[in-house]
């Protein structure tokens, strides 16, 4: 009550950086995950990279431009889709906002016509299409906000969190269509999402950002290689046993136990199992984490490590 | 220019199809705008008729061809899209609009031409009524109606280019209400709303230099010929040349606004 009181009369400002010392190239065609948790600068750096924020310092080309000069030349090629967030006039169909973003664009009525009957067919749009925005679901609006995204055939893609709040069928659907799209258009895209799933189904590479800064940049198998420093051991045999010393026990249900080893023992503890067990083994199989486990330990571990100040 | 006129158009569709549908809100927003300027007719008119019809120069009739007016212009040059700017950025919807390649000014010049193509067809009667009710006199020449033409539009687009220039600090604050009060008051005192600026006593001659009397008074004037030909085209520079300042300081202002973007909410 009285920090308020005072903040009317002075008020102290606290400068946060939000992304800071953040490099990477993207080329054409690539389909990178842009990670991070809950205030990482995610978004701050799409915004930067669309050209809707100013950096304090630092460079960005997009496609040859520099993003918040704003030139048409960029605007015309590139888009920005944000879950949950619409660009489409509410109040009447779809169908006649992306009239509108046709004279916006400049998109001659063949481009414009080719363009809306392939997003029809990829996003299963037609009966969508003359409904008031407002009378879709959420699913059904996401898919049309893409239409409106799309329709001017950007080269480079942002996705913010494109499938936020969506059903799992309508995030099936629209993973499909993104990569549909890369591989029709060979736009590159950058994508950012909390589902795993998506990243797991698109991307090849990933970059991780933390507290706004880069943590990893490359490959998504790599990043389990790099960030989890062990894999799991999954046995299946005919009757309980008592698996322990063959690495940390994770779970055990009935007759299958998820053993922990070190990456570099990995191969050995295997090896050493089918030659104890083989007679009463079902099924063994070797596996990485799952992503979700990785990620996770990667960002705890960060936000130890700046805790400690290191 | 061709192209930006086929924006418009289809802008103009689409918009035109969203305002349909909230007829009703149309014509309430239509009754404020008459509300206000009937009750100080209504004022002015009891109180010249207490002093033998006539307060300066005006007599009922004069007073009943001004507010006329000043309804017609004031609907005709109304502008809300600093509220409007300010409900985007906060909501983020400024974002989509910036990354399109066309300046978000537009979209609001044509929402604005909309809403007052929606509304004219039921004013222009209800205007009728007061006119001959009060019984107005214009002294209106086709000379001043020539010149009410450049007039009402150079002070719609005044009235829209200081309504940007208020939304602008927006980018700064996200709330632009408390700055917009302020305006609005300074408008509605100053601008021929509470009274034709020649019966503001002292406070006239302040009004002459300030540009909200060529937002409504100016152009009022034209129309109800309370003005002579030569005064009129001095209004209509005077309106040009705050135009012209206005557009400047927009142009400046939204640059800066632009570094200043956070994009909240987005």
């Amino acid at each position: 009550m009285v920090a308020t009181l005072r903040s009317l009369f002075a008020r102290r400002f606290k400068e946060v950086p939000a992304v800071q010392d953040v490099s990477f190239d993207i080329d054409e065609g690539e389909i990178v995950g842009f990670l991070g948790p809950n205030g990482a600068g995610k978004t701050t750096t799409l915004k930067m990279l669309s050209g809707l924020l100013y950096p304090t310092s630092g460079e960005v080309r997009v496609l040859g431009h520099t993003p918040w000069k704003r030139e048409q030349g960029l605007l015309s090629t590139i888009t920005l889709v944000m879950g949950n967030r619409s660009q489409l006039l509410w109040d009447i169909p779809a169908a006649d906002s992306l009239r509108v973003l046709q004279e916006i664009f400049q998109l001659s009525e063949h481009t414009y016509r080719a363009s809306l009957d392939e997003l029809t067919d990829l996003l299963e749009l037609e009966p969508l299409l003359h409904k008031p925005v407002r009378n879709l679901s959420l699913g059904e609006r996401m898919k049309v906000e893409f239409a409106a995204a799309l329709i001017h055939q950007p080269r480079v893609l942002f996705l913010d969190e494109p499938t936020i709040g969506l059903d799992v069928t309508m995030q099936a659907r629209i993973r499909r269509f993104v990569s549909d799209y890369n591989r029709r258009t060979g736009a590159s895209i950058l994508l950012t999402s909390h589902y795993m799933d998506d990243v797991v189904a698109l991307c090849k590479r990933v970059i991780v950002i933390h507290h706004g800064r880069l943590l990893y940049d490359g490959a998504l198998t790599g990043l389990a290689e790099r960030m989890a420093p062990h894999k799991l051991i999954r046995v299946t045999l005919s009757h309980e046993a008592d698996l322990a010393s063959y690495g940390e026990v994770v779970s055990h249900e009935e007759n299958t136990t998820t053993l922990k080893v070190s990456r570099e023992e990995a191969a050995d503890r295997t090896a050493q199992l089918v030659h104890d067990l083989h007679g009463q083994m079902l099924d063994l199989t070797l596996e990485d984490p799952a992503i979700e486990e990785v990620i996770d330990r990667v960002f705890s571990e960060a936000q130890v490590a700046l805790a400690a100040g290191v | 220019m061709r192209q930006l006129l086929r924006v418009y158009r289809a802008i103009f569709v689409a918009e035109f199809q969203a305002a349909a549908q909230y007829r009703v809100q149309s014509v309430l927003w239509l009754l404020f705008a008459i509300i206000r300027p009937v009750v100080f007719l209504a004022a002015w008119s009891a109180a010249a008729a207490t002093q033998g019809g006539r307060i300066g120069d005006m007599t009922i009739s004069d007073f009943a061809a001004y507010y006329v007016a000043v309804t017609l212009v004031s609907q005709l040059t109304m502008s809300w899209n600093a509220y409007d700017f300010e409900l985007e950025i906060r909501q983020g919807k400024l974002s989509p609009k910036l990354l399109r390649p066309l300046h978000p000014l537009h979209y609001s010049v044509v929402e604005n031409i909309v809403f007052k193509v929606a509304t004219m067809p039921a004013l222009l009667p209800v205007l009728v009524l007061i006119a001959w009710t009060f019984q107005a006199r214009f002294a209106t020449t086709w000379g001043h109606v020539l010149l009410f033409v450049p007039s009402v539009l150079l002070a719609a687009a005044l009235r829209f280019m200081f309504g940007w220039l208020m939304a602008t600090f927006a980018f700064w604050t996200t709330r632009v209400h408390g700055i917009m009060h302020v305006y609005d008051r300074l408008v509605f005192l100053f601008a021929g709303q509470l009274a034709p600026l020649s019966l503001l006593g002292g406070l006239a001659s302040i009004a002459y230099w300030l540009p909200f009397g060529y937002m409504l008074w100016a152009p009022s004037e034209i129309l109800r010929g309370g003005a002579s030909i030569d005064q009129a085209l001095g209004m209509i520079a005077i309106q040009a040349m705050w135009l012209a300042l206005s557009w400047l300081g927009f142009l400046g202002l939204w640059q800066l606004g632009l570094r200043q973007f956070s994009a909240v909410g987005a």
